[in-house]
């Protein structure tokens, strides 16, 4: 080791305040970034999660005008030949009045989302049915889950209760069964079906006078990487109709842009914070050069070059931003490690999707290291400035 | 004595400007020949240090010229005087100086270091600097940081950091100034012995004249004016006196006649 990095090292070891000073800077610009990530992109995954989970699968197919004619058969056969492609399940939508009599009392509700569902398949392609807290998922035509606020806007139905529900069918016509609720599904996160109603396809289909007819399909990916390459297969393989097929990412693209929005600020303000590290850096370094007038006077006596004075700092400054970002980026994994292994979730109801995303980690840690590089700049041009005998009569 | 080492001539060193001028050292001329032990002298802001400064090329004149073997290190850029002052001259400060980060040891091998060495153990460098050590007498300090040392003890390192790079000339700034009478007899002892044994020329600027007992030289500043002191007490003027110039104006009433000739220029 030259004397550079060995004077460069010492001064620093020697002044352990200004170094721990100068290391938290950086370690807790780091964090900042990484409890960001944990939390916020967390978040935004697992609303991603969730609206793939419980509405549209890795892939979605609908139809350009309003309802899928193809036979279930026929699409989900061709899913399910790819060995890319889980699970497919078919759904339908509606919106129904629905009323129950509780205590004698009538009590209604209209303009309810149904979904209709193929339960066999659904269980496959979706996590709905986990979502069910009491009772049991739909399991037969004349059975009907509630989310937990539809039940509670029906003066608190519960499983067992019959409810009536009303929906208008393609014909213009009122079409009533009565079913009985075999489960309640509650969610956190909003992605759920707490507001909805889910029945049997078939019996939804039969209501709706739309035989045969789906609304769309949910393709779950065993490899979600190949989503993009299956949705243009599938609409190659079916020119003549008029399907569209998205993925997750497009077909949520609207309600994701403004979370999306959201984590850019946060970042930006978690960068903000990496900023201010570095004008710690810059203070703290300032205070190392005021600290050592003397040293640089008898450096520059004893011959050295301003250069060399500049390499002294600046591998302080490469000394705090590596030690720095070390620390910080091991500080910020282990939060992250710790989100992960206690599912930390959000207002303590939705579990976080947490995620090591290497990229970002290295980014932001060769990022404050830069910055720590960089910050180190302006105090070692400083340095260089002394006179030697100005320097040295600093005592 | 040996060839000449340093010849100053005609040095001045002015700060501020117009009405603010202050002028430290006028024409300042004189040589210095190798393996000399040379005093400079005078009273508090007399301008010892500044002569200093010009000579250890601390800073640079205003006018005039320091030729120290055979460069005329005025015209010598910054970087330039940084490897001259490494190379061909060594440092000894009232307060030592050391690096409190460093030991002993790697203070006294840090010119070497600056010049290009190594640390590495077995080194030349490492060899040298502990032979330093050895012939200082703290051989078993080596290993200590210097500001662990005792005021005395870190001014022999001082020394032996000096003398690393077997400069033309070490420069002392009052080396016994911060020191008590015990370890002020024993540095100036150290500096004496080394120059006679190393035939190592010391330019030695001190208040404390009478701890060094028989020197080569003594140069006297005053008023920022250079005169040679006289085995009769007198003053006489240096070199540049002879030669003209500002000095010989501002010398030549004082002893004009009677100027020693060692260390003349031709």
């Amino acid at each position: 080791m030259g004397y550079r990095p060995r004077l460069a090292k010492r001064m620093l070891f020697n002044r352990r305040g200004s170094l721990i000073g100068a290391v938290l800077a950086v370690t807790i610009g780091i964090l900042v970034i990484h409890v960001n990530f944990v939390i916020f992109q967390g978040l935004y995954d697992a609303i991603v999660r969730d609206i793939g989970d419980y509405r549209t699968g890795d892939i979605i197919i609908t139809d350009e005008d309003s309802f899928i004619t193809r036979s279930d058969l026929a699409v989900t056969s061709w899913f399910e030949r790819n060995p890319s492609v889980e699970a497919v399940t078919p759904r339908l939508s509606a919106s129904a009045e629905i009323n129950i009599t509780k205590g004698g009392q009538l009590i209604e509700e209209t303009r309810v989302p149904i979904v209709g569902v193929d339960p066999y398949r659904d269980i496959r392609a979706s996590t709905v049915h986990t979502t069910v807290s009491e009772g049991s998922y739909v399991f037969a035509r004349n059975s009907v889950v509630l989310g937990t606020n539809v039940a509670r806007d029906l003066g608190g139905a519960a499983v067992g209760d019959s409810v009536k529900i009303m929906i208008v069918d393609r014909w213009g016509e009122e079409q009533v069964r009565r079913l009985v609720v075999s489960g309640i599904t509650s969610s956190p996160g909003g992605q759920g079906f707490d507001y909805t109603v889910v029945m049997h396809i078939d019996t939804l289909r039969d209501m709706m006078a739309r035989e045969g007819e789906t609304g769309s399909f949910m393709v779950k990916m065993a490899d979600k990487g190949q989503s993009a390459a299956v949705r243009d297969l599938f609409l190659r393989s079916f020119p003549g109709d008029d399907f569209v097929a998205e993925t997750i990412e497009e077909a949520s693209e609207e309600q994701l842009q403004g979370f999306r929005s959201g984590i850019a600020m946060i970042n930006m303000i978690g960068y903000f914070g990496m900023m201010s590290s570095a004008f710690a850096i810059v203070t703290i370094q300032m205070m190392i050069v005021n600290g050592k007038t003397r040293e640089i006077g008898i450096l520059r006596a004893l011959g050295a070059r301003r250069r060399d004075v500049l390499v002294i700092f600046i591998m302080q400054g490469m000394l705090i931003g590596a030690i720095g970002a070390g620390v910080g980026t091991t500080a910020g994994l282990s939060y992250t490690f710790y989100a992960k292994e206690t599912k930390m979730s959000f207002n303590n109801s939705l579990p976080l999707e947490v995620s090591y995303n290497w990229t970002k980690i290295l980014q932001t840690a060769l990022t404050s290291f830069a910055l720590a590089v960089v910050a180190s700049l302006y105090p070692s041009y400083r340095a260089t400035k002394l006179v030697p005998v100005e320097a040295m009569r600093a005592v | 004595m040996g060839d000449i080492v340093l010849r100053a001539r005609g040095v001045t060193k002015s700060y501020g400007q117009d009405e603010t001028r202050v002028t430290a050292l006028r024409g300042a001329s004189f040589d210095i020949r190798r393996g000399e032990f040379v005093l400079v002298v005078g009273a508090s802001g007399s301008g010892k240090t500044t002569l200093l400064n010009m000579i250890g090329l601390l800073s640079s004149p205003t006018s005039g010229r320091v030729i120290i073997e055979g460069v005329d290190t005025t015209r010598l850029g910054s970087s330039g005087m940084a490897a001259f002052r490494n190379r061909r001259l060594g440092f000894v400060a009232q307060f030592a100086n050391l690096l409190v980060d460093l030991t002993i040891l790697e203070n006294v091998m840090l010119p070497r270091q600056i010049a290009g060495g190594s640390w590495a153990r077995g080194g030349r460098p490492r060899r040298d600097a502990l032979e330093l050590l050895r012939s200082v007498g703290l051989e078993a300090q080596a290993a200590q940081r210097a500001n662990k040392v005792s005021g005395g003890q870190a001014q022999r390192a001082a020394i032996a950091r000096g003398l690393i790079n077997r400069p033309s000339i070490v420069l002392a700034d009052e080396p016994t100034g911060n020191l008590d009478s015990v370890s002020s007899e024993s540095v100036v002892r150290l500096m004496k012995d080394t120059a006679k044994r190393l035939n190592q020329t010391f330019v030695v600027v001190t208040h404390d004249k009478e701890y060094f007992g028989e020197v080569d030289r003594v140069i006297t500043v005053s008023d920022g004016r250079v005169y040679e002191e006289e085995e009769d007490g007198q003053r006489a003027p240096g070199p540049g006196g002879r030669q003209g110039g500002a000095a010989a104006a501002a010398t030549a009433t004082v002893a004009p006649t009677t100027a020693r000739q060692r260390g003349v220029l031709p």
